[in-house]
Formats: structure tokens, sequence, C-alpha cells
């Protein structure tokens, strides 16, 4: 009888929880897809003489992929720029970046430009480059921007993707993240195993248009900070009693 | 006055404990026939149960060893008596909170309410909050409780007094107590797990103001969730080893211990390692940084080395081959040390991560818990208890059915915990209101599960009738 | 793995609960006047020391056992893709969609391979457990939201595998379950 009851309620609970909040929102889940399959092998056109495919690029060493167009008014550039500086704070450098453009309206000159503003067009480790495959590329990433006519932009994430030498997708980040999202991206294209990770929550993601470098960042790390707070301040409430009953003691 | 009032006050804590123990020994033996599938509780009957007596056990061995230790107290500093009212009044209502939340409100989240789940409501909406408050109210009233206790020492002490520091060095000019150190440690080990619990009901409470528009960190809480529920369960063992300290060789009419270097040294290192330990509780979240893995195991390896190098082996030299007066007050407390000791084992075999994965929230983990809860502390705290209300009783009443008090208390508590770990090695899942078919032995063993806690519940109620008829005594007895 | 656990803690048990009662029975014995132990502060530091190596070296040799390290320098062949929520597992060989999330209870897969577990929740914290076909935890990991926990596993026989919740999550826990064959 009881357990009857019981067990109606669960099958209830059960479809009433999967439409309540989910603590990810549908970005973390997206960097799941497509994470040990093969990335598309678009031809990529880099300058006016040379053209190679991801394949051949990622043979010498791992690649990142980035995804930008130069129009953008939203994230690719504060993107572009976090990724680089996060990039210099790592040590290791055994892989290249890629960086593609997914309008169909940049040009190699474009693109060029893109590197000079950010200085890394003698940067050896950058490649800026376009291709004409860009949809089955984007398809094979998992990455789909969206055409808004009224804005003239396209609505899109960041997004950042490990292809390791065999060309297979070690892991996506989407998003704008912090350097420790970057390293374990980058042991991933290493080949080397972490037993875990963080997906991106409500409050750490970003797309053209809710940009916000002001709460954005996201710091794993400083809730850890949070567990040394009972010792600190038990350790200060001590002190502060001792002081307190100073004039007692003899 | 003030000391007649605590004789009191420690007087009705006693009678307050013990019921509290009967009632939630019974919820246990429910529990165990349930799984035994003897009677049929809904699940939500059964995890409200669990829920109930696990927050109602941690919550009155850490009173008893309070209260205890507050008694012990005034033999070296002045106590007042405004601690422990606060005390004794915020656990009454904590507990009042408790028991209608999880009785009438069935909130079911167990002890630890590990986040997210309390506000995933399967239960009266109120429910969440009034246990949320109920741990609340709890938590200050401890708090209060805890720092008034080390503001009475401190008014005596010194800081590097209080914590032996001087003994580190060779001929110190003042002795402090062991009593007193152990005190001290164990005060500002329970401070810091309030303080965990209060950052995290702080957490709780803002996400829950917010509407969910502010979401809190999984990991972060179940940190904190550990830091509080395992340093509390963790520390309210020391305060029975402080009681220990101060009477075990008092009622065996022995000289009384001293502290020495090695006492001073283990006791401030026991501080770091067992506020460190808690991290042993989320060796299956890989998503928790590595060196804190790390750390929790070494910093529980570590724990065991002054419990069994000082305390143990305080205990068994002070024994081995020595006339004492052996008495019931001074049984309880050797068998509680080896209860202690079994126990340990049991925690140092989880505490290895690489077994912690195949152990993890099996009944293994409730069999070491309550091998150093039921044949540890809790032996501990009656020994108190016992010596506590014979003192004032008139001396020559002699020790009647103690051989078959500590039979009946051995017997149950063994064969309970026995099948906790056979179930433990059969790989049965902890906190299952009714076993799988894949679990033959389980139900088989929850009934014997069962059986063997009524025997341990009726030594109990020889103990409960026995001392509380004196405290109740005490409470009413006009003069000292 | 859980026989030898058992078998090392009645052992150890075993032993202090000899030294107890010996211990407690040369008490009994004494005279009056009171042998008790010599030199005991030696004895003592010695039996710390004795103690640390032991756990030291336990320490040593276990945590590199650790599941974290498991098959670490392997590359998977496969990714199972494991949604947690009240009260059931959804696994899927594609990553699995929060607002619709798709995938099975049960599913199969092949003997003798690095299987990849990326395990989390949607909702609450739950336990993924792997028991064998005689019903023994052979790995587990936490499934916690917000976060992905990634186990790694080589089957060896082939049978039906149980998952089983290990982390208490609301009244239906204890029937929290999905499945594994290896063919
Ligand atoms: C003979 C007395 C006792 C009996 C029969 C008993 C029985 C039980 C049972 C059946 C469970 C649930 C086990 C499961 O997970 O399947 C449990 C859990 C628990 N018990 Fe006891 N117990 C006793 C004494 C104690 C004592 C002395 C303490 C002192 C601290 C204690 C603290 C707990 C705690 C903290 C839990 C965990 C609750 C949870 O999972 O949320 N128990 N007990
Ligand atoms: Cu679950």
């Amino acid at each position: 009888m009881c357990k009857d009851y019981v067990f109606i309620f669960l099958i209830a609970l059960v479809f009433s929880t999967v439409n309540v909040t989910a603590q990810v929102t549908q970005n973390g889940w997206k960097e799941e897809r497509q994470v040990y399959q093969k990335v598309f092998d678009a031809k990529l056109d880099i300058d006016e003489q040379r053209s190679a495919t991801i394949l051949q690029l990622a043979q010498t060493k791992p690649l990142i992929i980035a995804m930008v167009f130069t129009r953008c008014t939203g994230v690719c550039s504060p993107f572009l720029l976090q990724f680089k500086e996060n990039l210099q704070m790592i040590e290791k450098k055994n892989f290249n970046v890629v960086v593609i453009s997914f309008d169909t309206r940049d040009s190699l000159k474009d693109m060029a430009m893109l590197a000079q503003i950010f200085d890394l067009k003698t940067n050896p480790q950058w490649t800026f480059a376009v291709t004409d495959a860009i949809d089955s590329l984007s398809s094979s990433i998992g990455f789909d921007p969206v055409w808004d006519e009224k804005r003239q932009q396209f609505e899109h994430d960041a997004i950042a993707v490990g292809v390791n030498t065999e060309g297979i997708i070690t892991k996506k980040l989407i998003g704008m993240r912090n350097s420790k999202d970057l390293e374990l991206l980058i042991k991933s294209i290493e080949g080397a195993f972490s037993p875990s990770y963080r997906l991106p929550g409500k409050s750490n993601l970003f797309s053209c248009f809710n940009y916000n470098p002001q709460t954005g960042r996201n710091m794993p790390g400083l809730g850890l900070l949070f567990i040394a707070i009972p010792a600190v301040v038990t350790f200060l409430l001590v002190v502060v009693i001792n002081l307190l009953t100073k004039n007692y003691r003899a | 006055m003030e000391t007649v009032k605590i004789k009191k006050i420690t007087a009705l804590w006693i009678v307050v404990v013990l019921l509290l123990f009967v009632v939630s020994i019974i919820l246990g033996i429910l529990m165990r026939l349930n799984q035994g599938e003897i009677i049929h509780h809904s699940p939500v009957t059964f995890y409200g149960n669990m829920t109930t007596h696990g927050l109602t056990m941690i919550g009155i061995w850490f009173v008893a060893g309070m209260a205890g230790v507050n008694y012990l107290m005034q033999r070296y500093v002045t106590v007042s008596l405004w601690p422990n009212m606060t005390g004794l009044i915020f656990t009454a209502i904590g507990v009042i909170l408790l028991w209608v939340s999880t009785f009438i409100g069935d909130f079911h989240a167990g002890w630890t309410f590990l986040y997210p789940l309390p506000f995933k409501v399967m239960w009266a909406s109120w429910a969440t909050p009034m246990f949320l408050c109920s741990l609340t109210v709890m938590g200050v009233g401890w708090l209060i409780w805890s720092l008034g206790m080390v503001m009475q020492l401190l008014k005596r002490y010194s800081i590097s007094q209080v914590f032996a520091w001087q003994h580190f060095g060779k001929n110190p000019k003042v002795e402090t107590p062991p009593f007193v150190l152990i005190s001290m440690i164990t005060l500002v080990g329970v401070i810091a797990s309030l303080l965990a619990a209060v950052v995290l009901l702080i957490l709780y409470f803002m996400e829950f103001f917010s509407n969910s528009s502010f979401v809190n960190d999984a990991l972060l809480m179940k940190n904190l969730t550990y830091f509080f529920g395992h340093t509390i369960a963790n520390e309210m063992l020391y305060l029975g080893l402080a009681v220990l300290y101060e009477l075990f060789s008092e009622v065996s009419g022995r000289p009384k211990w001293k502290t020495t270097w090695y006492i001073a040294v283990s006791w401030n290192l026991s501080l770091v390692f067992i506020l460190t330990a808690f991290f042993h509780h989320l060796y299956m979240d890989f998503v928790q940084p590595e060196g804190l893995q790390i750390v929790g195991q070494l910093a529980s390896y570590l724990a065991s080395l002054p419990a069994a190098g000082v305390t143990v082996f305080s205990v068994i030299i002070a024994v081995y081959r020595t006339k004492i007066k052996w008495s019931l007050t001074n049984l309880l407390f050797f068998i509680g040390v080896a209860g202690w000791v079994v126990g340990g084992l049991g925690a140092l075999i989880d505490a290895t991560i690489s077994n912690n994965f195949v152990l993890h929230n099996t009944l293994w983990v409730p069999a070491h818990f309550h091998t150093y809860n039921v044949m540890g502390n809790v032996l501990f705290s009656l020994a108190f208890f016992h010596w506590f209300a014979m003192q004032f009783a008139n001396n020559n009443i002699t020790e009647r059915f103690a051989k078959t008090k500590l039979g009946l208390l051995i017997l149950g508590g063994a064969g309970f915990l026995a099948v906790f770990y056979l179930g433990g090695a059969e790989s049965i899942p902890r906190r299952y209101s009714n076993y799988p078919a894949e679990f033959p032995s389980a139900q088989v063993l929850a009934y014997v599960g069962a059986i063997f806690a009524t025997v341990y519940l009726i030594a109990i109620l020889f103990f409960f009738l026995n001392i509380s008829k004196r405290c109740v005594k005490i409470m009413f007895s006009s003069s000292s | 793995m859980q026989t030898s656990i058992l078998i090392l803690f009645l052992i150890l048990t075993g032993l202090a609960l000899l030294v107890f009662v010996y211990v407690f029975m040369t008490s009994k014995g004494a005279k009056s006047s009171g042998g008790g132990i010599r030199n005991a502060l030696k004895k003592r530091l010695w039996f710390i020391l004795i103690l640390f190596v032991l756990l030291g070296f336990t320490a040593w040799v276990t945590i590199s056992k650790s599941p974290y390290y498991l098959f670490a320098d392997e590359a998977p062949s496969q990714v199972i893709h494991v949604a947690s929520m009240q009260f059931a597992f959804v696994l899927s060989n594609n990553s699995i969609d929060p607002d619709s999330p798709k995938g099975v209870s049960s599913i199969e897969l092949p003997k003798n391979e690095l299987i990849e577990f990326r395990v989390t929740s949607l909702d609450v914290n739950h336990g993924f457990a792997i028991y064998d076909a005689s019903n023994r935890l052979i790995a587990q990991t936490q499934a916690m939201p917000g976060y992905v926990n990634r186990l790694r596993w080589k089957f060896t026989e082939p049978g039906i595998y149980h998952i089983l919740c290990l982390e208490y999550c609301g009244m239906a826990h204890h029937g929290m379950r999905a499945s594994i064959t290896i063919k």
C-alpha cells in the first residue's frame, strides 16, 4: 500500500526534478560533446601562399583551436586577449594555437589585422586562418553561432578546442575561462589524465552579449579558501579572549 | 552557590542525555528491524528516523562530554553557570526543533544534510528552514558554551600555559594539568567545527532567501559539511578522553597523571591532524584537489599516533602489572579505550584511499564510527555519569550487577558492530532503508544486529535507571 | 579486496583485544606493591617510532594505488557519460543534455577495453558505484552537481554489473540503479 504510494510519488518527482534548476547551464554540457571524436580535417588558408589542413598542423604539435570573427563587438576580443594572457603564464608550450574565423566575410587580410592588433603576428605559436569548410568544421566541434540580423552580429560562445596529434578532440572550453582550466585543456591534448573537472556554472558563462568582466571570472580554488575561515576565526577568537581575560591572570 | 548549581545542572544533563539515548537507540533498532524486513516502515519514515537518530546521537554525546568537562573543570578554574545554562537551553530548543522537523515535517536529508539535498524538498516545505534553524540554535548555543569555557580557562592560565608549551622545554616552572591541556585543545577544535557550521549555514540561508538566484558550490558545501560533521564527531571523543585523563588514575587509587613533554607535544599536534582529517570524507570526489586527498590520508594516519602512542599507551602502562582498585567507573574507561582502539583500526583501514574506493558508504562506515561511539565514547561518558552519581550517594553502596551490566553491554555492542563490519565486507551500502535482492545476507545481518542492539539497550536501561535515580535526587536535594 | 580487508581488520582487532585482556589480567594478579612497567618512556618512544614507520610505509605503498591514478596513462577506447538524478542513472555514449536527458539505464560494453565514465549529477549528490557479477563493489566515484568525475575502468570478466547509488540522495536512494552488461 504504502510502497505504491511512494512509488507514484517518486515517478512524479523524477519528472518534476528534471525540469527544476539544473545548476549547470546548457553550456556546461556542450563542453562534453564531441570529446574523443575526430575533428573535421578542414583545409585552412593561413596566408596568401600557405595553406594546410588541421590534421597536418596537428601532426607536428597538438592544437588549441579558437573560433572568432573579426567584426565581433562582443566576446571575441576580450576572449582572445585573456586567452593570450593566460597562455603567457603557462610554462609548457608544446602546442600551437590556431585562431579560425567562422564568418565567411572575413578575409585573410582581416585575420592578419586581428593578429596585428593582438601583437601575435610574428608569434610562431599562433596561426590565424580562414577556411572554406567552416560549416563542417563547426559542427565537428559542436560550435553553433547564430546570425542576428538586427544587430548584424553572431550570437556565439567563446570556445577553445583541444586537438591532439591524432586529430582527436580531447577537451573543450566554452566561455571565458581562467588559466587553471586552460592548463587542464593543455594537459588533455598532451594525453595526461586529470580525474575530474568543473563544469562552468551560471556565473561564469559568456556569450557575446552578456560579457561582464567584473563578475565574470571563474576562480576555482577561491572557494577552498572558505574552508580556512573557521580555523582562522577560531585563532582570532582565542586571541581576543586572551586579551579580554588578561586582567584576571595575576 | 555556583558549585551547587553546576552539580545540579550536570545531574540534569545526565538524565536528559540518557533519556534521549534510550529513545535514539530505539530508533536505531527500528532501522535495523526495517532493514531486516521484520517491520515495514515507509522509506520516508526510515530516513526520517535515520536523520533524527544521527543528529540526536551526535548532539547528546557531544553535550555529555561538554557537561563532564565543565563539571571537572571546577577543580582548576572558577566556573560560572551561564555558559553551561546557555548550552542547556539552546540544546533543548534545538532538539525540539529537530524532532518537529523530522517527526512532523518528515524532513529526512540525513544528519549530514548534504547540499543541495535539503533544498530538493520531499517533505513539508517548512521542515527545511526548521531543520536549519535547529542546527543554528544548537550551534550557537554550543559555541557560546565552548567560548565561555575557553574564557574560564584563560582567566587562570596564559595561552602558552593552557597549551602546555612550557612543557616542550626542560624543567617547566608551572605545570599544566593534563585535563586543562586536553580540554583547551578539544575546545579549540570544537569551536572551529562549529564555526564551519556557521559558515555552512550562512551559505544555506543565503541561497534560501535569495530564491535560488544565488547558488552555492556543491564542493565547497561538502567540504564545510564535513569540516563541521567529522570534526565535531571526533572532538566529542576527545572530550571523553579529557575526563578519562582526570579520573582514571584517581578512581584506580593511583597517583595522578602529570603532563610530560610528550603529552604536551602529542596533544598540540593532534589539534592540527584533527582539523585536517575531515578531507577523508571526500576521497571519492575526484574533483577535490589531489593534494587535499593526500593530506586527508596522512592526517588521518598521523592523528592515530598521539592517540595510540600517548593516551592508549598511558592507560596500558597504568594498568599493566599494577594493583588497581577496579570499579565500574574505571572498567568502563578501560573497555572504552579498547573499543576506541578497535574503531580506530576500522577507521584507519577506511582512511586509506585505495581501500576507501571499495568501502566508502558501505556499512563499513557505520561499523567503525559506531565502534568508537557505542563501545568507546559512550562508555567514557557512562563512566563519568556513574562516578558522578556514586560520588554523592552514600559510599557504601556496592556496585550491584556490575558484571551483568558490563557483560550485556559488551555482548550487545560487539554483536551489533560485528554484523556492520560483515555487511561492509559484503559491500552492502549504508543508508538503505531496504536492501535490494543482490544482497541476500543483508536482511539477516540487519535482523541479528537488531537483536544484539536490544541486548545493548537492556544494559543501557540498567545504567539509566541506576544513574538517573541518583541524579534526580541530586537535582532536588536542597543542600549541597 | 574486501575479504583481505576484513581479515586484516580481524587480525589487528584480535591482537589489540588480546593486549587489553592480558594487561587487565596482569593487573588482577598484581601484588599490592605493584610491579608496573620499567623504562616506560623508552618503550613508549619505540612504540611510537615503530607505528610511525609502519604507517608511513603503508601510506607510501597505498597512495599510489589511489583511484585518481587508475589507467591514467592509457587512452580510453570509449567514453560513457553518466548523468545521475533523483532517482535514476542516465548512461549514454553522447554527452547528456540536462534539459532533456537522453540515455539508457543499461548498456553493453566490451571486455578488456578501457572505459571512461564521466559522471555528474543533475540535482543532488549521488554515488556511482559499480558492483561486479557477484555483487562486490569494485569501483566508485561521486556524482556531484556542477562537476564531472572521470572514472576509468577495464572490465575483465563478462557478466552483468550493477550500478548502485552510494550517496544518500533522498527517499528512493536505495532504488536508484542501472546496469552494464559485459560481453
Ligand atoms: C545500540 C545503539 C545504536 C543503534 C542500534 C544504532 C543504529 C543505527 C543504524 C541502523 C543506523 C543506520 C545505518 C545505515 O546507514 O544503514 C545508524 C546510523 C547512525 N548512527 Fe547509530 N546506532 C546506535 C548508536 C549510536 C551512537 C552511540 C551514536 C553516537 C554518535 C550513533 C550515531 C549514528 C550516526 C551519526 C548515524 C548516521 C546517520 C546518517 O547516516 O545520517 N549511533 N545507527
Ligand atoms: Cu542517488
